[in-house]
C-alpha cells in the first residue's frame, strides 16, 4: 500500500515503511547535490528527517508520520543525485517502524 | 566627532582590516559624504564575520544611529489598521520602530555579501551594524548546516529601530515556476516567523514581500498567501500579535489593498 504526505511517498510492505522522494519533489527541487541526515531515530510528524541542498534550494524534508528509523539511504550521502532517480530502491529516505497504523492509512492515497 | 569624521574612521579601519579590499573597492569615490556612506555601505557587505577591534562598535553605533533616525521613523501608533491586528504600510522597512522585523535572507543567512546590492537583506544588515553578520554567523555554526526553506531565526536588530530582526528563507522560484511545494514553503515562511514571533512574546512584527524580489515569486500569489497565513494563524493561535505588512513597491501596496479589503 502507498499513501503520500509532505510531498514523499510513503509504502508499506508488512511492518517496514519506506519514505520516498516524489517526482513532484524532485522536479521542484531538481539536481541535489548534498545530503545530510539529522540525528536521532525517533520521529514525530513534521519531525525533520534530512537536510538537502540544490541550485538556490536548501530543504528539511519533514516525516509525514510517526515512527523509529530503522534504515538511511547511506548511498544517498555519498551521492546525492541517487534522490533525482526514478527508482524507489534509488530514491528513498527512510525506512521507518513503529508506525501507527490508523495514521497511516489517514494519509492521502498515492 | 561628526558624521563625516565617524566615516572617515569606519572607512579607514574596514580598509585596513583586509588588504585585499583596497583593490576591490578602488572605483569608489570619496570626495562627498553621499560618496563615504556608499563606500562604507559596501564595505560593510563585503566584510567577513569577524569580531571588531578596538572603537569599531562604538563609532559606527553612533553613526548607524545618527543615520538611522534622520529619516522619519514610524511606529505602529502611525498606522491605520487594515483589520484586526492588521496594517499595511509602504516604505522602508528599516524605519520601523516596531518590536521585530522580518528579512527575506538567504540559506547561508550571512546577509548580503555584494556591494551596495538593492536587496532587503543587504539594507537590513548595513543599517543593523556589523554586528548582526556576527549574530547569524554564530547562530549558522551553533546550527552546523545551512539555513533550510521556511524555517525562522531571531536576533537582535542593533542599530535598527525595531528592536529584533527575524530571518527566513522563502523558496526560490525558477523557471519551472511555483508548485504546491514552493507555496506550503512560502506559507512554511510566514508561520515560523509568527510562531517565533509569540515565543518571544513580541507584540508587533512586521513582514517584508518575502521571496517576491530577487527570488521571483509573484507577487499576486505571495501577497495572497501571506495574507492567508496570518490571517489563519491569528484565528488557530488565538495570537495577539500585531502584524504589519510592509511594501515597497506600488504593484505591491495595489496587491495588498485590494486582498485586504476584500470580504471573506
Amino acid at each position: 500500500m502507498k499513501k503520500r504526505g509532505n510531498f514523499l511517498f510513503i509504502e508499506k510492505n508488512d511492518d517496514i515503511y519506506t519514505l520516498s522522494m516524489t517526482p513532484e519533489m524532485q522536479d521542484d527541487i531538481g539536481t541535489v547535490g548534498f545530503v545530510e541526515y539529522l540525528d536521532g531515530d525517533t520521529l514525530n510528524v513534521d519531525d525533520a528527517i534530512l537536510n538537502l541542498e540544490a541550485a538556490k534550494t536548501v530543504l528539511e524534508l519533514a516525516s509525514p508520520i510517526a515512527g523509529k528509523i530503522v534504515g538511511r539511504n547511506e548511498a544517498a550521502i555519498s551521492e546525492p543525485a541517487l534522490l533525482n532517480s526514478a527508482k524507489t530502491e534509488e530514491n528513498w529516505v527512510v525506512k521507518l517502524t513503529d508506525v501507527d497504523e490508523a495514521a497511516f492509512n489517514k494519509l492521502e492515497e498515492a | 566627532m561628526d558624521q563625516e569624521a565617524r566615516l572617515d574612521y569606519l572607512i579607514d579601519y574596514l580598509l585596513n582590516e583586509n588588504p585585499n579590499t583596497k583593490e576591490q573597492m578602488m572605483q569608489y569615490k570619496t570626495n562627498t559624504v553621499e560618496e563615504k556612506i556608499t563606500l562604507f555601505w559596501g564595505l560593510c557587505n563585503i566584510r567577513k564575520p569577524d569580531p571588531v577591534r578596538g572603537e569599531f562598535t562604538e563609532v559606527q553605533d553612533a553613526f548607524l544611529t545618527q543615520w538611522n533616525n534622520e529619516r522619519h521613523v514610524t511606529t505602529l501608533h502611525d498606522l491605520e489598521a487594515a483589520g484586526p491586528q492588521l496594517y499595511l504600510w509602504q516604505g522602508d522597512i528599516t524605519s520601523l520602530a516596531v518590536d521585530a522585523i522580518v528579512n527575506a535572507a538567504n540559506s547561508e543567512m550571512l546577509g548580503c555579501t555584494q556591494a551596495n546590492h538593492h536587496c532587503i537583506d543587504n539594507i537590513i544588515h548595513t543599517r543593523s551594524g556589523v554586528q548582526l553578520r556576527l549574530d547569524c554567523d554564530v547562530l549558522i555554526k551553533e546550527q552546523g548546516r545551512k539555513e533550510p526553506i521556511g524555517k525562522a531565526k531571531i536576533t537582535k536588530a542593533y542599530n535598527l529601530p525595531a528592536n529584533y530582526v527575524i530571518h527566513t528563507v522563502g523558496p526560490f522560484i525558477n523557471q519551472r515556476g511555483v508548485s504546491p511545494l514552493k507555496e506550503q514553503l512560502l506559507a512554511s515562511s510566514y508561520y515560523s516567523c509568527l510562531a517565533l514571533a509569540d515565543e518571544n512574546q513580541l507584540g508587533s512584527l512586521a513582514f517584508c514581500c518575502i521571496s517576491t524580489g530577487e527570488f521571483n515569486f509573484p507577487n499576486q500569489r505571495a501577497a495572497e498567501i501571506a495574507i492567508q497565513t496570518v490571517k489563519k494563524y491569528i484565528r488557530n493561535t488565538g495570537s495577539k500579535l500585531h502584524i504589519i505588512f510592509n511594501v515597497f513597491k506600488d504593484e505591491d501596496l495595489k496587491i495588498y489593498q485590494s486582498i485586504l479589503t476584500q470580504r471573506e
